[in-house]
């Protein structure tokens, strides 16, 4: 692997409650800058709570996680929020756009938070991106008033605009038909290509999994296979993938 | 960093409010109601209290200072002395006045300090006699006090030697008009010929029984020789009593009363009036914050979902708090100056539908305290939702979709 833009150190994540659930063991991942990668696994395996736990959202139990060479230690939930605001991007399942704002406003609003009202260079950029994505037209609409793969993206419009470090994909097209899911993973790859974005995405499409140059495969809050896609070639992935058996060491 | 013109949360509050509207106009419609209840009633009895007082003490002196009450003094010689008779006399009269005044004029707090001398008589005229009482006053300070020169409503408001100021009951009573002549008679027997020189209207019915002539014709003519009162206007009209405090321990031969201590039923009956009117708005706040608390509390529950992406994408906690304050202070605002409007209106409409002035007291502290404490009751409530939105976790929005 190349420069690894984050990396895992023998992350562990508990929920606690009345029982306790551990659902995350001893987690050692490394992503490459500028890469693609899949996280899958069955559900309930603990992609989510992994993806959640890399994009500081929710805070592991043990274990340490390196953002950039940098051991991310801090705890305060607003420097968390701010430090999120600059390096990371997210899409999940569901759009989460603000039913208040036009498409454009909402593709925005990580900017408001960043420096309030964007300079014209991030206005046009913004509607650079929305030219590119496809959805300019749809610059001034409510996004309660349009499709839910339009949504979708505009949510990675947002999620780009910061010129985030990561971004992390919790089943961007769970929720999509099979085209506008096509159209979005297609659109996500190219931008992956383009502008040399880090990208993890959990999925559940197989199909979609080996476009990525990186697969984990998550079993039981292990981590049971990482593929290199490159090396083992499509097929060898697939066949890799394929058998059931993990060998945990 | 962030810059600190980052109000974004303005934006968002904003927003949040316009899109919410069926509810915002109805709490900016409650907060008007109760503001506008708040301004009517604070100005009503603003102005009612203002009216009463004025017409209390508005043409009447503040401070009167009097004669000691029996502190006994040697009769003078000139007059007879009858062994068998006190040989003191009870102390009815000011002699060393002209000091005390001079010695008052200094204040800057008081406004007049006249001296006056008072009698009581009988007016002659036909075959009626009606007893007046008599006063001597000076002019003009002694004459403002009682705004005679003001409220003069026929003649001249002149203090000549052969002419008298007559209260209107007198003149109505007895159907005298200015340069009509009558008899003043005083307890000796004694009696003088005056002319009507003026007509005064005090719009009370004591005042307008008064009969009004120079001091010194009352002083020669009721035998006093020093006054019989000195009589103070202040500025503050509600500082009386202070001043007259004062005075009273620096001068000991001599008796200060203040209006107040002459109408502690009134003062009193006003001081009820106004703290039933504190509650009364102090419960219309309190319901004016818990209709922003619950509206605020509901949209914060309402809005979640849009805090917790907000927060994923780096909303910090004080952001999310700074969100629901701004949404209280804008409620606040408009509701209050909308409801100072409203309350206006209604002041102006009952004015111009009753065609009186009840005597609405419209000022800046009647129209801006109601929308301070108004701003202010709503920031406070907002606090309620505002941690609620500080303690949101995204992920807990995120994880349920
Ligand atoms: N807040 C929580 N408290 C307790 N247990 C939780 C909590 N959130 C998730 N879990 C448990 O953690 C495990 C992993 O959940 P997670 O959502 O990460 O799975 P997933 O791999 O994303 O599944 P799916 O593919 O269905 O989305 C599950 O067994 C789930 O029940
Ligand atoms: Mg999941």
């Amino acid at each position: 692997m190349a420069e690894s833009v984050l990396k895992t150190k023998g992350l562990n994540k508990t929920y606690f409650g009345k029982v306790n659930t551990p659902v995350l063991f001893d987690i050692n991942i490394e992503i490459e800058r500028g890469s693609f990668t899949a996280l899958i696994g069955p559900s309930g395996s603990g992609k989510s709570t992994l993806l959640n736990c890399l994009g500081l959202l929710d805070p592991q139990t043990s274990g340490e996680i390196v953002f950039d060479g940098k051991s991310i230690i801090s705890q305060n939930v607003n420097e968390l929020a701010d430090f999120r605001n600059a390096n990371i991007g997210f899409i999940f399942q569901f759009h989460y756009l603000l039913p208040e704002f036009t498409a454009y406003e909402n593709i925005l609003i990580p900017c408001w938070i960043r420096n309030g009202k964007p300079s014209p260079e991030i206005e046009k950029e913004a509607l650079r991106i929305m030219d590119r994505i496809g959805v300019l037209k749809l610059k001034d609409k409510l996004t309660s008033e349009i499709s839910g793969g339009q949504q979708q993206r505009v949510s990675i419009a947002r999620a780009l605009i910061n010129k985030p470090k990561l971004i992390f994909a919790d089943e961007p097209t769970g929720n999509l038909d099979r085209d506008s899911g096509g159209t979005v993973l297609d659109l996500m790859a190219e931008l992956n290509k383009e502008n040399n974005i880090t990208m993890v995405m959990v999925t559940h499409d197989r199909e979609v999994a080996l476009r990525a140059d990186y697969i984990y495969e998550l079993v039981d809050g292990k981590i049971c296979k990482y593929l290199e896609v490159k090396k083992t070639g499509k097929a060898g992935a697939a066949k890799a993938i394929e058998e059931r058996a993990c060998d945990f060491k | 960093m962030k810059s600190s013109k980052n109000q974004y949360e303005l934006m968002i509050a904003l927003r949040f409010l316009l899109k919410g509207r069926g509810q915002t106009v109805l709490i900016v419609l409650g907060i008007a109601m109760g503001v506008a209840v708040q301004f009517f009633l604070a100005s009503l009895i603003g102005g009612l209290q203002i009216s009463l007082i004025d017409r209390t003490v508005g043409a009447a002196p503040h401070i009167n200072i009097l004669p000691a009450d029996r502190i006994a003094k040697p009769i003078s010689g000139g007059v007879k002395s009858d062994n068998r008779k006190v040989l003191y006399e009870e102390r009815t009269e000011i002699y060393s006045w002209q000091q005390y005044v001079n010695d008052l004029k200094k204040d800057k707090r008081i406004l007049y300090a006249a001296p006056a001398a008072n009698g009581s008589g009988f007016i002659e005229r036909g075959t009626s006699v009606v007893p007046v009482i008599v006063k001597g006053l000076t002019a003009p300070d002694g004459l403002d006090i009682y705004k005679i020169r003001k409220k003069i409503t026929a003649g001249i408001p002149e203090l000549s030697s052969d002419s008298a100021l007559l209260g209107k009951g007198i003149c109505d009573r007895l159907t005298l008009a200015v340069g009509d002549k009558f008899f003043l008679r005083n307890n000796k027997g004694e009696q003088v010929f005056l002319r009507v020189g003026g007509i005064f209207d005090l719009g009370s019915s004591a005042g307008n029984e008064l009969v009004v002539i120079s001091m010194d014709r009352v002083r020669s003519f009721f035998g006093i020789e020093g006054v019989s009162v000195i009589e103070l206007q202040v500025k503050d009209v509600f500082s009386a009593e202070k001043i007259s405090k004062e005075y009273g321990r620096q001068y000991e031969r001599v008796k200060l009363e203040s209006w107040q201590e002459k109408n502690r039923e009134l003062l009193t009956a006003l001081s009820s009036q106004s703290s039933s009117s504190d509650t009364i708005q102090f419960f219309v706040i309190i319901s004016i914050s818990l209709g922003i608390a619950s509206v605020l509390g509901i949209a914060a529950v309402q809005k979640q979902r849009q805090l917790g992406i907000l927060k994923a994408m780096g909303t910090t906690n004080r952001s999310a708090s700074k969100i629901f304050i701004i949404q209280g202070f804008l409620l606040g605002s408009t509701g209050s100056v909308l409801g100072v409007a409203f309350g206006l209106f209604l002041a102006y409409g009952f004015i111009a539908g009753t065609g009186v002035n009840f005597g609405f007291e419209i000022n800046a502290r009647t129209l801006v305290t109601p929308v301070i404490l108004a701003i202010l009751a709503a920031v406070i409530a907002s606090t309620i939702p505002a941690k609620r939105a500080a303690k949101l976790s995204p992920i807990e929005v995120i994880r349920n979709g």
